[in-house]
């Protein structure tokens, strides 16, 4: 799967955009499947705009953004829902959790939805990134970097041909980081997957073949 | 361990669900819907009573014999009460009325007789009215020149006066419609000098007329041959075919020219004008009523839906499609409404098996289901309230 941008300028930053040479905005982009794609991004460059507008949530924009033959300005609520479970998947910066499921049933239900991981996997998945004992909590009363690791799993149990990340570490220790790194790397090789993380300063988090400046 | 996904869909969705409201719309759409489906029924059994195919009667419902009423001042007057070619022709262009005829009665003498047990012998008044004027013809009602058997329609009323007074004070046995149509009659046609005898036969009963029916071929061939030469003959009854003998215009023609008709339908007429506005009055009510309730349901709907706003938008966000959430928010909804509308129907079933039990005590026969015209209620308000939900629904989820 194929991704394109091409003068993609989000109308709130036009100003800013303006005074400075952005890799991705005004630019023409390219990305193709199996890319590892680290956009570094400091504070107001609008991170979290690109990873919302290239997930389909925002609209607030001029340019043109594809997946594959998709144009996400046209696409109806059904395909933008069939882009992102079988698709495109997302590691949102603020997590996005339901408070009012456990970290189980937030994690279920989006397993549930195209099962294509197994519960017993899903449940291993838990146990490696340390929150096998948080299962059966209500989203709301997990801390920070335990609702990060269930937005991890989350982001990991549909099939995509692209996984984005925005900031997906940032409330999670050195150990934490490194059990997260290896899970997610194991999936996006299963999946055949690109990946694209933003986020503010460098890192080696994974073995990236593009760094943009955003 | 894993619950259904419909399960945490529902505890994300559905928790904030206010039930007593929920249940107020579902009582008023129950109400509403009840009221709905029972004036189809009133209108229909009303109708069944009026016209349907239970009528025991010879002549057809649409027919019905009129005569000028004869009244204390037209007593003594001759030819008071003949229709003349004018007043046909008046009759003819009434509201209501396809076809008028002449209804013809015997001017020769005719003498019935019986012999055994019921032995009694009396002058009989012989009328006839075109074939064409009898809604089910008997396959017997044929009669030529020369032939034995004679086929009559009596009123029903003589067959009440034989079993309900005669027989019971003369000691005689009481006497079924099929008994009396096995039984012969002689009659007598023809003064003292030249007559003939033929059998007559009762094919039939109609409580229209208040003599006795033989084919029209037989009165003609009767008056031509015995009867009284010089005296023309007269019209003092005329059958008529009408299109809907209880509409009130109908009747207001009847009562205008002081037309006398022992026609049932006449007299439900009045009852008709009534239940018309009842079942009309209610009908509104019913669809009023309806109509609050759904909007009321609707608004309902709406109102849970913008409620889980925060949970369905996050949904969307990790891939569940709208028209999977609106299937999931109807299949919640859906259930309860049809279960309302199936209430409803069982109420109205009930109803119509209680009035098909009491109309049997009043010698009425009424189905003891509800008609189709109440069923075709029942699945156009399905349809109506399964497609303004549905709509609602996935246009709430879109917003």
């Amino acid at each position: 799967m194929r991704l394109s941008l091409q003068g993609v300028i989000p109308r709130p930053l036009r100003e800013k955009v303006d005074t400075y040479t952005s890799g991705i905005w005004k630019s023409n982009v390219s990305l193709n499947r199996g890319d590892y794609v680290f956009v570094q991004a400091p504070s107001g460059t609008g991170k979290t705009t690109l990873v919302h507008i290239l997930y389909g949530l925002r609209q607030d924009y001029d340019g043109q953004v594809q997946w594959d033959n998709t144009t996400l300005q046209k696409a109806s609520e059904e395909e933008l829902a069939q882009l992102r479970t079988n698709g495109v998947s997302v590691i949102f910066q603020d997590m996005r959790l339901f408070p009012e499921l456990t970290a189980w049933e937030n994690i279920d239900i989006k397993r549930q939805l195209t099962n294509t991981v197994t519960e017993q996997q899903a449940t291993e998945w838990m146990q490696r990134l340390g929150i096998a004992d948080k299962k059966n909590s209500p989203g709301a009363t997990l801390s920070y970097g335990e609702q990060q690791r269930v937005a991890i799993i989350r982001a990991l149990l549909q099939p995509f041909a692209w996984l984005l990340m925005d900031e997906p570490f940032s409330h999670l220790d050195h150990a934490n980081i490194e059990k997260a790194i290896t899970l997610i790397g194991e999936v996006v090789r299963q999946n055949n997957a690109g990946m694209l993380l933003a986020d503010l300063d460098a890192n080696t988090y994974f073995p990236y073949t593009k760094m943009i400046l955003l | 361990m894993s619950d259904t996904p419909n399960y945490m869909l529902k505890k994300l969705l559905l928790h904030s669900r206010n039930n007593s409201r929920l249940w107020a719309a579902l009582v008023a759409l129950c109400v509403g819907t009840t009221l709905l489906l029972l004036t189809v029924l009133i209108w229909w059994n009303f109708r069944e009573l009026l016209y349907g195919k239970n009528q025991n009667d010879s002549l057809g419902s649409t027919f019905m014999i009129i005569g000028k009423k004869v009244t204390d001042q037209n007593m003594g007057v001759k030819n008071a009460t003949v229709f003349t070619d004018a007043d046909i022709t008046e009759v003819k262009h009434a509201p209501q009325v396809q076809d008028v005829g002449v209804i013809s009665s015997n001017q020769f003498p005719v003498y019935a007789m019986m012999g055994g047990n019921l032995a009694f012998a009396t002058d009989l008044p012989l009328e006839s009215v075109p074939d064409n004027f009898i809604d089910k013809l008997p396959k017997e009602w044929v009669w030529h020149p020369g032939d034995r058997e004679l086929p009559i329609i009596v009123s029903a009323q003589f067959l009440d006066i034989y079993n309900y007074v005669f027989a019971p004070s003369q000691g005689l046995p009481q006497l079924s419609e099929t008994s009396v149509k096995a039984i012969a009659l002689n009659l007598k046609v023809g003064g003292p000098e030249r007559y003939e005898t033929v059998t007559a036969r009762v094919v039939g009963f109609s409580d229209r007329i208040g003599s006795v029916l033989a084919p029209q071929s037989f009165i003609d061939y009767g008056n031509k041959k015995y009867g009284k030469p010089g005296v023309a003959s007269t019209t003092s009854q005329l059958i008529l075919k009408t299109g809907d003998p209880s509409d009130t215009k109908f009747t207001d023609y009847i009562q205008l020219h002081s037309y006398s008709t022992n026609s049932q339908n006449l007299r439900w007429s009045k009852m008709r004008a009534i239940v018309e506005v009842v079942t009309t009055a209610t009908g509104v009510l019913a669809l009023l009523l309806m109509g609050i309730s759904t909007m009321v349901f609707i608004l309902f709907i709406e109102l849970t839906i913008a409620r889980a706003q925060a949970s369905l938008t996050l949904l969307m966000q990790i891939g569940y499609s709208p028209a999977r959430l609106s299937k999931f928010m109807s299949s919640r909804f859906l259930p309860l409404v049809m279960g309302t509308l199936l209430a409803s129907m069982l109420i109205a079933m009930v109803v119509q098996y209680v009035a098909s039990v009491q109309a049997k005590a009043q010698q009425l026969t009424l189905p003891e289901l509800p008609g189709w015209p109440v069923w075709a209620a029942l699945v156009l308000s399905t349809l109506i309230l399964v497609v303004l939900i549905s709509r609602s629904v996935s246009g709430a989820i879109r917003r």
